[in-house]
């Protein structure tokens, strides 16, 4: 069977410095899979260049046969390869339940002038949007706050709700960008249950980007290591754990955190 | 709120606009009135426009481009072609809406101060181009075009000449404020459907906005060309009005007080624009009378409601709604 | 050549004095100062006031124009731009305040003023004449000198005073700054009133040449909009060179494109839109400010 997303060899410049260099890796269906990395390992960039809200300098990412860099991110979106974002990127001036809502958008049947107009197809996708929602608000443990202002949610909230509106698009994959950084044990674990259930109950294909060695190593049938944007190791927990490679580049970049 | 409440609202609403203005007006005998109020309509109607850039995050101080282009598309269709003012409203408003495709399509890819700037600019080039054309007569402008004429087909009389019923300034304040009565239930709608929903997401979080599926481009491209279909159709009422149109006509100060009214009204309410051109038009002119202090009461008073209230005028109701809910 | 040059140097030096004030207020606070124009005029009529009328030093009247500019501009900040920030929803209400103070302010020129044209007496005779090809009035020459030892002591003053490299590290990242212990509240204030001060300060220098009026105010403040957009918005080196690149086109336009009349602006302002639409941060701005 082939691959679900296959990255094939993409490079991304910035200048003279080479963020992502010819990394290649494929991602079957219903997997998840994690890419981690010290600090500016190409984590992000690679993300982004999968996600289409950067242009890759060489290569090509295909997703069902079909290429999907280096086009608009809504149109990526459109084929099923969704995206989170790190920062707790959320619609701030809607509450819970309108942001799941309004990020049903790619299950539209009816056309701008058909909600204008509240044509039968408009009002069938609104009722369905406002079903959905409440389901999926139920799903990630937010049905008890869905009327609440989402400028108002604590941190962990909102991580869930960024999720949430990532699930409402109807994915086949899901990326998902350092879901568990800035959380504590209770909170990480509980969003790796999370992640778990997108998968197991949803059938979504999670591809994420991590920091925290002890859930991705929980987390991940596969993972993937980036250093100084290269890709040094693939495989399962297990090997990655075994890796000398890896932990000389985690030792590293230690190091140079604490300034030696 | 309830349905019961809002629908009495509306009526009340409408009962003033038509039957209340020209009762006090006949009552008070100040005539001039029409004219102010007139212009508040129609000033409404681009200031419509302009939230509705708002509405999708970007401070849009062009109005008055699309202003004047819609008054000289309206008057040389009338004075050229010899066409009936009433086919050349809409084609007024569509012209602005195809120019302002071809302008936003580069332009809408900027925010905030940046945006701003390079609209404040179009005003600029739009009045330095109605000078250049020959078709708009330079400075001279267009004079001495003729009030709207009668619409027949067949011999069916659709809409009667303007001075048919002998006072027209009342013809014209009815008819503009019938088309501020169609814009803003227009407008409503947009706001309360799912566009508004999605121009909401756009205001919010651009980026999201996409990562979700949303053409953000082309609801962009949509919601300005509405707006500058308003701004068309407003400028091309006032020279029917006023018929003659300049260069000076629109400019960049009318600009910035379309945008004006927009934020005094409140940016988060729809029919924000209605209540901020009348304060901010009506006000100026209830002011006359106090003379050489006009400007000083109208300046303190406008600072002292943005200190009071800088979510805008209608977010006095804020709170109450906060409670209520 | 050499007397266009001249005239754009000129030109140029007060302009870019005037959108080094509005760039910083800019940077530090996100807002547009629509009264700009307006802190310009009433700078212009202080130093009329104290060197024209009475009759004190130039120097005394410049800096009286610089002073009660910078102590404006304080008191609009604590008193009404900071209020408004903190609770409005969105920023761009900003904008709003900062027109009703335009117009505050053009009431209260005209009330105490006037809405007459109003000179002050040359403060140096004579002409510069270099063999014709460059005719100059001295007092020209020592306005623009000024201007430009202006700006330097105010980058000076921006690179290695405390206050200035404080004003920096906010331009570049409020939050940061807060963290590193900047009083955000304190110097958005003083940025304030040193962006008004150097409006205050044109102001005060031009009025020795071109007169003042109530009316200069608007069409100023566009002016420096434009000068600020081509530069890169809340850059500093991008408002003077924006200063020097809209006083250079001027001083070009109006000597070789005049036979044309008003193609030349519409080319120059059609010119710039296609410009910020490429590039919106300007020549030397970093991308969405």
């Amino acid at each position: 069977m082939s691959p679900l997303l296959e990255v094939r060899s993409v490079t991304r410049r910035f200048g003279g410095l080479v963020a992502v260099d010819s990394v290649a890796f494929d991602v079957a269906e219903k997997e998840i899979l994690s890419v981690i990395g010290p600090n500016g390992a190409g984590k992000s960039t690679l993300f982004k260049l999968i996600a289409s809200f950067l242009k890759t300098s060489s290569g090509e990412v295909i997703f069902k046969g079909e290429k999907i860099s280096d086009r608009s991110p809504h149109e990526v979106a459109r084929r099923g390869v969704v995206r989170t974002f790190q920062e707790t990127t959320i619609f701030r001036g809607m509450t819970v339940r309108d942001n799941v809502i309004v990020a049903h958008h790619l299950r539209s049947k009816a056309s701008l002038a058909g909600y204008f107009f509240a044509s039968g197809d408009a009002r069938a996708d609104e009722a369905a949007f406002a079903r959905s929602a409440d389901e999926i608000c139920d799903f990630i443990g937010l049905g008890e706050i869905k009327d609440e202002m989402a400028s108002n949610l604590p941190q962990g909230h909102l991580r869930a709700l960024g999720i949430a509106i990532g699930l409402a698009t109807d994915p086949a994959v899901l990326l998902l960008d350092e879901p568990f950084a800035g959380m504590n044990h209770d909170e990480t674990m509980r969003t790796v249950e999370l992640v778990r259930g997108v998968r197991d109950e949803r059938g979504v294909t999670v591809l994420l980007v991590e920091h925290d060695m002890p859930a991705v190593m929980s987390i991940s049938d596969r993972i993937v290591v980036l250093n100084f944007g290269q890709k040094i190791a693939e495989g399962t927990p297990a090997e990655i754990r075994a890796d000398d490679k890896v932990i000389e580049a985690y030792l590293g970049a230690e190091d140079e955190s604490i300034g030696l | 709120m309830g349905t019961g409440l809002r629908i009495a609202g509306v009526l009340l609403f409408l009962a003033i606009v038509f039957l209340g203005v020209p009762w006090a007006i006949q009552a008070s005998g100040r005539w001039d009135f029409y004219y102010t109020l007139t212009s508040v309509a129609l000033l409404a109607i681009a200031s419509a426009g302009v939230w509705l850039t708002f509405y999708i995050g970007r401070i849009n101080i062009g109005q008055g481009a699309y202003a004047l282009t819609g008054g000289y598309v309206s008057a040389i269709l009338v004075m050229q072609a010899g066409w009936n003012f009433w086919l050349t409203l809409p084609v007024a408003g569509i012209f602005c809406a195809l120019v302002s495709v071809l302008i936003g399509l580069p332009i809408l890819r900027l925010r905030g101060v940046y945006f701003a700037m390079v609209t404040l600019v179009l005003t600029e080039v739009a009045r330095l181009t109605a000078l250049a054309l020959p078709i708009t007569n330079g400075a001279k402008g267009i004079t001495s075009i003729p009030l709207p004429g009668e619409v027949s087909i067949l011999g069916l009389t659709l809409i009667p000449a303007i001075d048919t019923f002998g006072d027209v300034k009342l013809a014209f304040y009815l008819v503009a404020a019938a088309l501020m009565v169609i814009v803003f239930a227009g407008m409503y709608r947009l706001v309360n459907s799912r566009i508004g929903h999605l121009c909401r997401s756009l205001q919010q979080n651009e980026e999201l906005a996409s990562s979700i599926g949303v053409n953000i481009t082309y609801l962009r491209i949509v919601a300005y060309a509405i707006s500058s279909f308003l701004g068309g159709i407003a400028g091309a009422m006032f020279v029917a009005i006023s018929q003659s149109i300049y260069p000076s006509s629109f400019t960049v100060v009318d600009s910035v007080n379309f945008m004006l009214n927009c934020f005094l009204g409140g940016l988060a309410y729809v029919f924000g624009p209605i209540l901020g051109t009348l304060v901010l038009y009506f006000g100026w002119d209830l002011l006359f009378e106090t003379g050489r202090f006009q400007l000083l009461i109208y300046s303190s008073v406008l600072i002292l409601i943005i200190v009071l209230l800088p979510n805008g005028l209608l977010s006095v109701f804020e709170r109450k709604r906060a409670t209520a809910r | 050549m050499e007397q266009i040059l001249a005239n754009g140097l000129y030109l140029g030096a007060q302009y870019a004095l005037i959108a080094l004030g509005l760039t910083l207020i800019f940077a530090l606070m996100n807002v547009l100062n629509f009264a700009h124009g307006q802190m310009y005029v009433l700078g212009g009529f202080v130093t009329y006031t104290v060197y024209g009328q009475l009759g004190l030093p130039f120097f005394v009247a410049l800096g009286c124009s610089a002073l009660t500019l910078a102590v404006v501009g304080a008191l609009i900040e604590r008193f009404l731009f900071r209020p408004v920030l903190a609770r409005s929803h969105r920023e761009e209400s900003s904008m709003l305040l900062a027109a009703g103070i335009a117009f505050f302010m053009d009431a209260v020129i005209l009330l105490v003023f006037g809405e007459k044209q109003r000179g002050v007496p040359k403060i140096v005779g004579g002409v510069l004449n270099w063999d014709f090809r460059l005719i100059m009035p001295y007092d020209r020459i020592l306005i623009g000198v000024l201007a430009l030892l202006s700006i330097a002591a105010f980058i000076l003053f921006m690179s290695y005073s405390r206050t200035g490299r404080a004003l920096r590290a906010m331009a570049q990242d409020r939050v940061a700054a807060q963290l590193m212990g900047v009083d955000v509240d304190r110097y958005a204030m003083i940025g304030f009133a040193l962006g008004a001060m150097l409006a205050g300060l044109v102001g005060g220098l031009l009025v020795t040449i071109t007169g003042v009026n109530l009316g200069m105010g608007g069409p100023t403040s566009i002016k420096a909009f434009l000068m600020v957009m081509i530069g890169g918005a809340g850059v500093i080196s991008g408002a003077i060179a924006g200063g020097f690149i809209l006083g250079m086109m001027e001083s070009v336009g109006l000597t070789l494109l005049s036979a044309y009349g008003d193609i030349t602006y519409l080319v120059i302002f059609a010119s710039l839109m296609v410009f910020l639409a490429i590039r919106p941060q300007g020549l030397m701005g970093k991308p969405w400010g």
